[in-house]
């Protein structure tokens, strides 16, 4: 079955940290430039995460997801640079097309951002599992309910997804068009889509016995199948990004008394 | 009649990612005696049939039925001369009725309305859901709803026919009525091939065997030859059925297929 999440095994470092530390990682990264006030912070994470995708051998996995945020990113460096309301100062000619020095620093913030928070949202997507995540959050006291649904997501969609090719290939078979034009495309709506829903239906109804079955309303205190995902360094990296917050909360209110 | 070459499959290959071979050169034919293809999960047999349906395309080789290579004909239009029954028949109910369901195929690959409802009233007759033609089909069980389903193909009236995994969810009066169904389908010159784990049922029921290991073909030939071969079975993992596996471990030297086989073969050397 095709998983729809981003998270790979590698055995890598990020994979064995607690995805708490992950988590805490983003916010720090996101809250910290803010903080200190500082671009060359946001800079700083963005060196880390890319350091640390590397390291864990998924950096190759962001490309993707930076292709599409570089496009968008791309065209508001050359509006930015061409047309903001201020620009006054030339800083790049290419023949009738000028940039502006102003124009181009506010893009350049805006690239900063966007390229830290998804690349630190990448530390921890691409190298935590997703049930791990939800599995500590539940640990933690997060409902049970509400875990189950956030779980079965990553599993009912490719779930779906192959049913759906199942039943293309069997009405398919039985001489229906499902390629074509948009008519031919309508026509073929109902054959298909009527045993997804009916299919989607009883796997539900089954879904429900099984959980019951095995007391998932059950008042009891829950255990759990897996360990959790944590490791002797957790505690350390927790504790130091804990203090490196305080310490720019800090600084910047040091900062203002003076 | 026997041995034309209706599906003619040359130096097939197949892969889904490129580097990992699902199929690694297949060179058979089928011709019209029913067939069953056996074999480990992952062996490549389902992949085979879809090749066959045209829902997947050979990565090299070619496929051709009656002497036309299908690489030129669409899935609609190879759905005229080869049906495939499904494995599971919520994959493709959608009808209110049963006998719309039936009717669907048939008119999909242009049959006149009279047609269809003559050939799907035949079918619902063979496997014995003629009463319930005006039923929802999500009213019955799923042992009679896979009926439904082979009804549907056999109303198509194609050539060849293919099962995948028929006897799943069926009881013995099941197995029995499919095993009559695909008897039926043999005698009025049809090609049977089933995809199948149930070796009583493929020793009862089919003339040909091939058993599909790691995507080549490791035996091919009549049931009765392929399931004397303990040891190459054993090596794909299939085991014989039952009543050859008990003659086997008595000492006899002849291959039993079935158990009335057996009783035959007691009884006259008794006389």
């Amino acid at each position: 079955m095709k998983s729809i999440s981003l998270y790979e095994e590698k055995g890598s470092i990020l994979n064995k940290l607690a995805p708490e530390s992950k988590i805490l990682y983003i916010i720090l990264a996101l809250v910290l430039p803010a903080i200190v006030g500082s671009k060359m912070v946001s800079v700083v994470f963005i060196a880390i995460s890319i350091g640390l995708l590397l390291f864990s051998k998924v950096l190759k996995k962001t490309i993707p997801i930076l292709g599409v945020s570089g496009f968008v990113l791309l065209t508001v460096v050359i509006i930015q640079g061409l047309f903001r309301a201020g620009n006054v100062t030339p800083l790049l000619t290419l023949g009738p097309v000028i940039f502006y020095k102003e124009g181009l620093l506010f893009a350049f913030n805006i690239v900063v951002n966007v390229l830290n928070i998804l690349l630190s949202f990448c530390v921890l997507i691409l190298a935590t599992k997703p049930s791990d995540m939800i599995e500590n959050f539940v640990r933690k006291g997060f409902s049970p309910r509400f875990g189950y649904v956030f779980i079965s997501v990553f599993q009912i969609i490719p779930q779906m997804t192959e049913t759906m090719a199942t039943i293309t290939d069997a009405q398919r078979s039985r001489g229906m068009e499902t390629e074509g034009n948009l008519l031919v495309r309508i026509k073929a709506f109902l054959p298909l889509i009527s045993p997804v829903v009916m299919s989607s239906l009883i796997n539900t109804k089954e879904r429900a016995l099984a959980l019951e079955v095995r007391g998932f309303n059950a008042k009891n205190k829950k255990t759990f199948l897996n360990d959790e995902k944590k490791s002797s360094a957790d505690k350390y990296i927790q504790i130091t990004m804990i203090l490196l917050l305080i310490a720019g909360i800090v600084w910047r209110v040091v900062g203002c008394l003076k | 009649m026997d041995n034309n070459k209706i599906l003619e499959m040359k130096a097939l290959h197949f892969s889904y990612t490129e580097g990992d071979e699902i199929l690694k050169g297949l060179d058979f034919v089928i011709d019209e005696r029913s067939t069953a293809i056996i074999g480990q999960n992952g062996a490549g047999k389902t992949t085979f049939v879809k090749l066959l349906k045209g829902l997947l395309r050979p990565t090299s080789g070619s496929i051709h039925f009656e002497g036309n290579d299908i690489a030129n004909m669409t899935v609609a239009q190879l759905a005229k001369h080869i049906g495939m029954v499904f494995q599971n028949p919520n994959d493709q109910i959608f009808k209110n009725r049963v006998i719309d369901e039936v009717m669907f195929g048939p008119l999909k690959i242009g049959m006149a309305e009279s047609v269809a409802k003559q050939k799907a009233d035949e079918a619902l007759e063979l496997v014995g859901l003629k009463d319930l033609a005006e039923k929802n089909p999500y009213d019955l069980g799923l042992s009679s709803r896979k009926l439904v389903a082979i009804a549907s193909i056999i109303a198509m009236d194609t050539k060849v026919i293919i099962f995948d995994e028929p006897t799943i969810a069926q009881d013995y009066h099941g197995k029995e009525l499919i095993k009559s169904v695909i008897r039926k389908l043999r005698f009025e010159g049809k090609t049977v091939i089933t995809i199948i784990h149930d070796m009583d049922f493929v020793a009862d029921t089919f003339e040909r065997a091939i058993v599909f290991a790691k995507g080549n073909i490791l035996l091919d030939g009549t049931t009765r030859d392929v399931f004397a071969k303990e040891d190459i079975l054993k090596e794909a993992y299939l085991e014989q059925p039952n009543v050859t596996k008990l003659c086997q471990s008595l000492g006899y030297d002849e291959v039993f297929l079935t158990t009335e086989e057996f009783i035959t073969y007691q009884k006259a050397k008794a006389k």
